[in-house]
């Protein structure tokens, strides 16, 4: 890996309130199938989406994706993201081809250093995902750390 | 039944996590990151793991949510925290285990907070957090009971 020139802080600090243009997703069985058979599970009943697609229904559904998610936050590299937490809410379960409306943005971006002096930017993003109804279904926080000129 | 805090959580086992399904996890996910599909990324990095792919961290936090399924149902999770201090790789042998912290009732529910984590016989935990779990109705909190 080649160093990179670490990005302004100011750069990164504004990026705070930056939305995501928003939209809608829809999981169709094959794709439930597939997710529900990569975690070791059985499907769920009645048509019920395993949670774990409660990582890309909101990102994809709010019109990013993780390669944007990273370029937004000018990572060095693929591989320099560092998961700090996932929070996923559910308020109800989802469901298979259902049009769930999704919106989301970036919450809180930040320089930071770490024990060992190294600095990282720590950036959290937010999203939302509602029912045709309008009701909130979920709610999920991914935080990341972008670490700088450690790989 | 009956539910206590310190009650353990029945564990769930990932005999041995699959490069294949990350494969997978990738391209639904539309996940760029190398480091999930390519053994000679993940030997490129200073980390020392070899020429081993990393399992995404939802999938390893699927392994909790399927313990919980198990014990509570598929509608049970209300809220999930997972942080990620070591990476899962292919071929690991990993459990997921959890206890209950508190029992607290809330609209006509009860609730269980549980801590849940990943563990690794060699490597200890490799993902932690908690999970808020809604347990089944007319099942009385020993916590509540007189002694």
């Amino acid at each position: 890996m080649t160093d990179k020139a670490i990005p302004a802080e100011a750069d990164i600090t504004r990026l705070t309130g930056h939305r995501f243009p928003g939209g809608f997703y829809t999981v169709a069985h094959w794709e439930n199938f597939l997710l529900t058979e990569c975690t070791g599970a059985e499907l769920l009943p009645d048509g019920m989406v395993h949670p774990v697609a409660l990582f890309h229904i909101p990102i994809i559904g709010a019109g990013t994706s993780i390669a944007e998610m990273f370029a937004l936050g000018q990572a060095e590299s693929d591989l320099s993201i560092m998961i700090e937490s996932y929070d996923w809410e559910t308020f109800l379960p989802l469901r298979e081809e259902i049009r769930y409306c999704v919106s989301g943005g970036i919450t809180s971006a930040q320089r930071c250093q770490n024990e060992q002096g190294k600095l990282y930017d720590r950036i959290q993003f937010c999203f939302e995902v509602h029912t045709p109804e309008e009701t909130l279904a979920a709610r999920t926080t991914i935080t990341w750390h972008y670490t700088r000129n450690t790989l | 039944m009956s539910f206590a805090v310190g009650d353990p959580i029945p564990e769930w086992v990932m005999a041995s996590v699959s490069p294949e399904r990350m494969c997978t996890m990738a391209a639904i996910l539309r996940d760029p990151n190398p480091i999930h599909w390519d053994r000679n990324a993940v030997n490129s990095l200073p980390l020392g793991l070899g020429k081993r792919t990393i399992n995404q961290g939802p999938l390893g936090l699927s392994y909790m949510i399927n313990m919980l399924h198990a014990w509570g149902g598929p509608d049970c999770i209300r809220r999930i925290v997972m942080r990620f201090p070591q990476v899962v790789l292919d071929g690991e042998r990993v459990v997921a285990r959890g206890e209950i912290c508190v029992l607290r009732e809330e609209q006509g529910v009860t609730l269980a907070d549980c801590n849940i984590r990943l563990e690794h016989a060699e490597r200890g935990v490799l993902l932690e957090g908690t999970a808020t779990v809604v347990l089944p109705r007319a099942i009385p909190l020993m916590s509540s009971l007189p002694n």
